[in-house]
């Protein structure tokens, strides 16, 4: 908690010892202005019919049509209902995955065995989705994918997975476990890391188990940083990995996979209605940033720190 | 303190997803040039200006150009380019794969550099709306004064122009490349002729399927692969052959869309059949090109359809390292079931060049652009640039370009600049390929023969606002539609349903304003 400075001497006072921690802020604060605060001018051009030869300055201002455009779209509901079920997802199953992962690694003993399998879990995040996406593609195609010929020899009927809409959602949830679990567990073990080997020799003292330690101590210490991932999860709400799905999205399944990013991108990008597209990301961003202050305010509420 | 910056980081990570599917390559790039009037200037800076430019000074151009190799390529070409034309050249060159994006933000900011290759026929539909609204130069008017462009085939450019005015040159193809790659090897060994009609084909890629062509004894290879893609795909082609019309076509007095027909439904019930047999691939609706590809050319597969004939090369080159005696041949001319052939044609072009108006301040400009095309339509400049280096990349043969051996080093340094090459041999005056493979031969005979019985797009001249602003999206409907009665999860009652949900979502104004500009 900031402390109230008594004058503003004192606050200058402080300002200059810490000099060149402000020095170092400098880049990033830059960052943020150019790349991230800047563009946001951009948004203006959701409000107008955008001619690029024209300008913003010169595209003729439509008001909100583009934004009524996308309420009324006959498949917007069901985008949007995609989003959010893909969202939840994350949420519900991958989100606790990380959090066990780290804390079955912690009861690894032996640094040689923890370290191996960390670094083979956290492997497949340097994978990029195309990878990814193609190395499922190999193994679960009916022509031949190794999962449906061993289906096929134990008797079973083969199973198309790349073309049921029965199937995208769980091999997208299965795909993002397998690429980001492990990359996930890092912040975790760094927070473990920091908690006071006392604690657990004290609770040994009192004779508790392993079980007893993880939910009394390793859990509790970790809580903050748990709370603080959940939070910034939830403000990418509607980021659901446009690249993924894209990649898993076809003709077969578009019911269900087409999500709000992919929607942006055949819509905007590809037909180049720049004023439509830019709404469309306007409308995520603010639903973002509305669920982020509702879980932060609920979570000070609950007697927990938020995020700001 | 701390929590300030904080709240300050979340909240910008938050807030800025606008555009969020273009990724953070865009954003970066939409932030660079915010306003399009300030990257206008930076772009014409950079080129001479006309006014104080000696007479030798080279004209300096920037070119923008999808690129089909992984790899951009050296300068060798361009450094020779540039000594025959005496320009300064700049090329961006951007993987073709992602190029519609880079031309969409491209545009969005303003940033087109002078001379902007489009991707393909569908990238220039796209564009139209923004050619209309004045964004580009015109060019048709000074075509005249420039010997070379002046041979371009008035009927292509015809196919290119917008609202009955030229604003692009063209890059020529043939007219109906279009057909079949198949295993002769195999059919040969099974007894089979080349396909007549749709019903041999059927037979041929259930004998592929069932008669163990490869001989091994196993059940392990299937007829026609074919991938996501109707158009380029199989569908296309074989829909042509059912007398499908290629995109419209006149129904009761009125022009409708190629899927209001009933051979459209023939063809989908064709491919239907094909994949409850399991005589093609299963997963064709999730296949990429490589993937596709990869099963022809790993002998898992004996029918390559669609696409178009001339890459058997490449094709034969990948196939014979893993099966070394295959033997590919071509094939075209497939009779429909009423015994009448049928083939699709392409307006004549596969991609287009533009001259944005933010990059080209003035005529003068316009005119030394031009005037480097005028001189890459001369057979030198041609050559260099479709062939490469004469003795390095090919040599003379019968009057013929025969490609050297090492098809890395033309991949590498040819191919980049191959594919921007305006106009076709028989109006630039480069060598035509000689071809050893006699399947590609075959090929090229078939190519000139497909055109006597070519079926055009009457509506590849025409133009339609919603077509424009909504099609590809509306099409996606007819797509999924087809994909899905192709996997006999729609019957024809719910097909037609699709159609007229294509209809009432902007599709009926489409027959509208194409049928307006047709009777005009």
């Amino acid at each position: 908690m900031p402390k109230k400075y008594k004058s503003s001497s004192e606050l200058k006072k402080r300002l200059w010892r810490n000099k060149l921690l402000y020095v170092m802020l400098i880049p990033g604060v830059l960052y943020f202005i150019i790349f991230k605060y800047l563009p946001m001018y951009g948004l203006i051009i959701s409000f107008q019919d955008y001619k690029p030869y024209q300008g913003i300055t010169g595209s003729e201002w439509v008001g909100m049509k583009h934004f009524s455009r996308l309420f009324t779209e006959p498949d917007f509901l069901n985008i949007l209902a995609n989003t959010l079920i893909l969202f939840g997802m994350n949420i519900l199953i991958y989100f606790p995955i990380p959090i066990i992962l780290a804390l079955m690694l912690n009861e690894l003993r032996g640094t040689f065995f923890k370290r191996f399998f960390q670094t083979l879990v956290y492997l497949p995040h340097f994978m990029s989705w195309v990878i990814v996406v193609s190395i499922s593609f190999v193994m679960v195609t009916m022509d031949g994918g190794i999962i449906n010929e061993l289906l096929a020899y134990f008797g079973f009927a083969k199973i198309n997975f790349l073309l049921s809409p029965g199937w995208f959602r769980p091999m997208y949830i299965l795909q993002v476990i397998w690429r980001e679990a492990g990359w996930g567990t890092i912040i975790y073990l760094a927070s473990i890391a920091a908690i006071d080997p006392g604690l657990y020799e004290a609770s040994r003292m009192d004779g508790a188990g392993r079980l007893r330690q993880v939910w009394h101590i390793t859990l509790p210490a970790i809580r903050g940083v748990i709370i603080t991932l959940f939070i910034l999860k939830i403000g990418s709400v509607l980021d659901l990995g446009f690249e993924h799905v894209y990649l898993l999205l076809n003709s077969m399944n578009r019911e269900v996979a087409e999500i709000i990013d992919t929607y942006v991108y055949t819509a905007g990008l590809r037909q180049g209605q720049f004023s439509y597209s830019t709404a469309i990301g306007f409308f995520k961003s603010i639903v973002g940033l509305i669920m982020v202050m509702t879980v932060n305010k609920v979570s000070k509420k609950i007697g927990e720190e938020g995020v700001y | 303190m701390t929590k300030k910056s904080f709240t300050l980081l979340l909240s910008s990570l938050l807030t800025l997803s606008m555009l969020s599917a273009c990724g953070g390559n865009n954003n970066k790039e939409a932030a660079a040039t915010k306003d399009p009037g300030a990257s206008t200037g930076t772009n014409t800076t950079a080129t001479t200006d006309p006014a104080t430019a000696e007479p030798e000074k080279p004209t300096e151009i920037k070119i923008m150009l999808p690129l089909n190799t992984t790899d951009t390529p050296p300068d060798t070409i361009k450094n020779e380019v540039e000594k025959l034309t005496n320009t300064k050249l700049t090329y961006q060159f951007f993987p073709a794969d992602t190029y519609e994006e880079k031309l969409n933000s491209s545009f969005a900011t303003g940033s087109l550099p002078q001379v902007t290759y489009l991707k393909n026929q569908t990238t220039f539909l796209q564009m139209k709306e923004a050619i209309k609204d004045g964004q580009f130069w015109e060019i048709g008017p000074l075509l005249s004064e420039f010997p070379n462009l002046n041979k371009l085939k008035p009927e292509i450019l015809n196919n290119t122009k917008v609202d009955g005015k030229l604003y692009t040159l063209y890059i020529g193809r043939p007219l109906a490349r279009q057909g079949i790659i198949y295993r002769k090897d195999w059919a040969d060994k099974l007894g089979l002729k080349a396909p007549a009609n749709t019903e041999e084909l059927f037979a041929m890629a259930q004998a592929f399927t069932e008669k163990d062509p490869d001989g091994n004894g196993k059940k392990d290879t299937i007829g026609v692969v074919d991938r996501n893609e109707l158009v380029y795909g199989a569908f296309k082609t074989v829909s042509s052959w059912f007398g499908t019309p290629n995109n419209w076509a006149e129904k009761d007095g009125q022009l409708a869309p190629e899927f209001t027909f009933p051979q459209y439904i023939d063809t989908m019930d064709f491919f239907r059949k094909l994949r409850e047999g399991g005589y093609m691939n299963q997963d064709f609706a999730a296949t990429s090109k490589t993937d596709a590809v990869n099963m022809f050319t790993s002998g898992k597969a004996g029918l390559y359809i669609g696409g178009s004939m001339q890459d058997i090369d490449s094709l034969n080159k990948d196939l014979i390292k893993n099966v070394p005696d295959a033997v590919l041949d071509t094939h075209s001319m497939v009779a429909g079931p009423d015994g009448k052939f049928a083939q699709w044609m392409i307006p004549g072009y596969n991609n287009v060049v533009l001259f944005p108006k933010s990059a080209v301040k003035d005529e003068a400009e316009l005119k030394k652009i031009l005037k480097f095309f005028d001189a890459m339509m001369t057979p030198e400049v041609a050559n260099l640039m479709y062939w490469g280096i004469e003795g390095t990349h090919y040599t003379v043969v019968d009057g013929k370009a025969k490609a050297t051996d090492n098809k890395e080093l033309i991949e590498r340094e040819v191919k980049g600049f191959k594919d921007s090459v305006i106009g076709e041999y028989e109006t630039n005056g480069m060598y035509q390929s000689l071809n050893v493979l006699p399947g590609r031969i075959h090929a090229e005979e078939l190519v000139l023969e497909n055109v006597k019985y070519g079926v055009a797009d009457p509506t590849a001249a025409l133009d339609s606002a919603t077509y424009t602003s909504k099609g590809v999206e509306l099409q996606q409907i007819i797509a999924d539609a087809t994909y899905k009665y192709m996997y006999g999860q729609l019957d024809k009652a719910g097909f037609e349903k699709e159609v007229e949900n294509w209809k009432s979502r902007g599709g009926a104004k489409i027959i509208e304003e194409y049928n307006a500009a047709y009777t005009k």
